[in-house]
């Protein structure tokens, strides 16, 4: 009976924030036609003039700025042959199929009905989420393929994770970083005794953090065998499959493009977001020094320092967290974001739809922790876009203000990491089936 | 090459080194070709294309206008005894503020209303605008394109360099070209107010904190037709419209100052490593 009020209440709540989503893309279009300020966002706009020169016959890039995989192109086709709004509808489809997925993801970890709409909610009705698919962003798609690999992983549909996985990297490059946690899960204890993966269910976290505590116990002592064995956990059957297979699904549609669209793709598509920096304001506390040197170009020791602190934070969050996948995930892209030479509102969506995974997990409470934080993050994030309103729309020299206020929020972002980190309650994705005392264990029960 | 080729070639050239040189001495010029009319193939759509590279080139080279033919011969009959509109008053506004402004172009007709609708009764006719845009400013040629789809202008293209991203230490100059149609209508007064949306590139150092922005005059044509038996091959006759100098336009432009380099890099990396320290050490200290 509970589980059926629960069904019908998931519903109700997609029902509503679909049709909260189409008001908006209709507002959207009232808002275009009438005012002067546009709803549409400038790359829908982008997009949409790629598609119409798809649908011409001709190449996408022959719309300057388009940086994106032609495949983006083609799926806006309809845009110029049905209606401007598909994209619209396309992208806040898969906004809602993110909300879904999130409710999957949860269940299977066994996390209670109730627990999982509050996170589901969290989700379609975050205000920049719901703004961003409505506006015409392309994100929403990536974030669901994201999830969607992560049900695959969790069921142990590993090719099919695969496909998915070599196929959004083409789109949109950076879910590469989640390549080493991924191999690093689907590493020797992956597959259980019934070769699928078994998943740790949310109400037995206490048990399992018991376990923990005696495989530390088993652990080797030197730091050569114990990276020995770690290495040696990699080479699997899956992890050997999950390589070829998404490095082939990337390299295939990189070539098929290539063909088709020559240096113009590999340079817009792809190097481009390798490459990029921006010397215009964003949020990314590099901004400032860009400009400052864009006149006479970059050493390699500030190339390397750059890149230095984003490098480390990764290496460590995959070392430290990978087994708890989607917890790592949040925290690499947090973390991706936040140390990256280019940073806009858009990427943020990247690590909103991972939050709703991670929150029955953490012991913060709304009441006060929770709120700090989203106070603290929202609140460097107005005080930089106040000091950014005065530079482009009122003319002030406010260069120094602006890249300071980057900093604040750079700032603001470890320490909600920090409290998230410090608040979570580690629970590894797969229960492993590793030492020998857990198959006795196992046999006993 | 094109020493012979009359006329039309010398009104081109006047017109461009017009826009190399400053607003006085095309105010020289225009007296001299006050009553000429040139012409130009209905097939080429814009003025300002064959000469874009001397337009927008940072060096006041004059460059060699091989693409303009002669078609001296194909102006006949076009012009004669015609009272063709000229302009009284010509207006340009700098409006707004920050990095996205509008250059608005109030522009009245000298003839009588009657004249004009006379005239626009028979001929097609548009206004040309070419602005040519000094180094940090520049216009989006998409955004422009909206204005072509909700028919406020007829046409518009954006000529030089168009990277809409570039600062301008590394971009080049760029030139726009507004294609306004005039229609015979009786209720409207011949007093077109005409929008151009600007967009500031992101300066080149400078101490002073502000990088100024000066626009020169622009040029304004008007190009006609005539309505019905239209010649074969069709041409559109060009007429300079002399407008008197417009005020200089000027646009402060907020800039990085490069004494700043040293401590903004310097807490930029130090700023970077302590925050990833502190993530590194939170995660390492977790149980």
């Amino acid at each position: 009976m509970a589980t059926a009020a629960a069904a019908t209440v998931r519903w109700r709540v997609l029902a509503a924030s679909a049709a909260l989503r189409l008001a908006l893309v209709a507002y959207g279009e009232w808002q275009d036609a009438h005012l002067e300020v546009r709803y549409t966002d400038v790359d829908y706009l982008v997009f949409s003039d790629a598609a119409a020169s798809v649908a011409a016959g001709g190449s996408p890039f022959a719309r300057a700025t388009y940086r994106y995989s032609p495949l983006l192109a083609f799926l806006l086709l309809p845009n110029s042959l049905l209606h401007p709004a598909w994209g619209k509808l396309l992208f806040s489809a898969a906004d809602l199929l993110v909300g879904l997925f999130i409710d999957t993801i949860l269940e299977l970890r066994g996390v209670q009905a109730k627990t999982r709409i509050w996170c589901v909610v969290a989700w379609l009705f975050n205000p920049f989420t719901f703004t961003i698919g409505t506006r015409g962003n392309c994100e929403p798609i990536v974030c669901a393929a994201m999830l969607w690999i992560l049900i695959c992983l969790m069921k142990g549909r590993v090719l099919q994770a695969a496909f998915w996985y070599g196929l959004i990297v083409h789109f949109r490059i950076y879910p590469i970083i989640y390549a080493i946690p991924f191999v690093i899960v689907l590493g020797k204890n992956y597959a259980g005794p019934a070769g699928r993966p078994v998943l740790t269910q949310w109400s037995s976290k206490q048990q399992l953090q018991s376990n923990k505590a005696r495989e530390n116990v088993e652990e080797p002592t030197s730091l050569l065998a114990t990276l020995w064995n770690f290495l040696s956990t990699l080479v699997t059957r899956d992890t050997i499959l999950f390589g070829l297979l998404s490095g082939s699904m990337f390299f295939a549609w990189t070539g098929i493009f290539f063909y088709l669209y020559g240096w113009e793709f590999l340079n817009e598509a792809l190097l481009y977001h390798l490459t990029r920096t921006d010397p215009r304001h964003n949020f990314s506390i590099y901004f400032y020094h860009i400009y400052l040197h864009h006149q006479q170009g970059f050493s390699s020791i500030q190339r390397l320092a750059s890149f230095l602190p984003q490098l480390i934070v990764q290496l460590a969050l995959i070392i430290r967290f990978s087994r708890d996948l989607p917890f790592c995930m949040f925290l690499q892209t947090v973390a991706f974001v936040a140390f990256n030479k280019v940073m806009t509102a858009q990427y943020f969506v990247w690590f909103f739809c991972l939050l709703p995974l991670i929150l029955p997990w953490t012991g913060m409470k709304l009441k006060w922790k929770g709120l700090v934080c989203a106070l603290v993050w929202m609140g460097s994030q107005l005080h930089w876009l106040m000091w950014a309103y005065l530079l482009e729309f009122k003319g002030r020299n406010v260069f120094v203000q602006l890249w300071a206020a980057g900093l604040v929020f750079l700032a603001a972002n470890t320490f909600v990491m920090i409290m998230v980190i410090r608040h979570h309650s580690h629970t590894p994705l797969f229960s492993a089936p590793a030492g020998p005392r857990t198959k006795i264990a196992a046999k006993k029960e | 090459m094109a020493v012979g080729s009359g006329p039309c070639l010398l009104a081109v050239a006047l017109l461009a080194a017009a826009w190399i040189s400053d607003a006085s001495s095309s105010d020289k010029q225009a007296d001299s070709s006050q009553q000429y009319v040139n012409c130009m193939p209905c097939s080429r759509t814009y003025i300002a294309d064959a000469y874009v590279d001397a337009l927008t080139s940072q060096l006041s080279e004059h460059r060699e206008l091989t693409e303009v033919r002669d078609t001296a011969d194909l102006c006949k009959g076009l012009a004669d005894e015609l009272d063709v509109p000229t302009l009284s008053e010509v207006n340009r506004q700098l409006v707004g503020e920050g990095s996205h402004r509008r250059l608005i172009y109030s522009i009245k007709f000298g003839n009588s209303k009657d004249a004009m609708v006379q005239f626009l009764d028979g001929y097609d006719a548009n206004l040309v605008i070419l602005e040519k845009l000094p180094s940090g400013v520049f216009a989006d040629p998409f955004e422009l394109q909206h204005f072509v789809e909700r028919k406020v202008f007829l046409d518009v293209a954006v000529f030089g360099d168009t990277n809409l991203e570039l600062p301008s230490a590394l971009s080049n100059r760029s030139a726009v070209e507004i294609h306004f149609d005039l229609k015979p209508s009786t209720s409207m007064d011949y007093n077109l107010v005409i929008e151009l949306p600007l967009h500031a590139r992101y300066p080149p150092l400078d101490a002073s904190g502000y990088a100024t922005v000066e626009f020169g005059s622009p040029d304004l044509l008007l190009r006609y037709r005539r309505k019905e038996t239209r010649p074969d091959p069709c041409v559109w006759a060009l007429q300079n419209l002399h407008a008197t100098p417009v005020e200089k336009a000027a646009w402060r432009i907020p800039c990085g100052d490069e004494a700043h380099t040293g401590f903004v890099s310097s807490l930029t990396f130090i700023s970077a490593l302590v925050c990833s320290m502190s993530i590194v050490l939170a995660a390492s200290l977790t149980p």
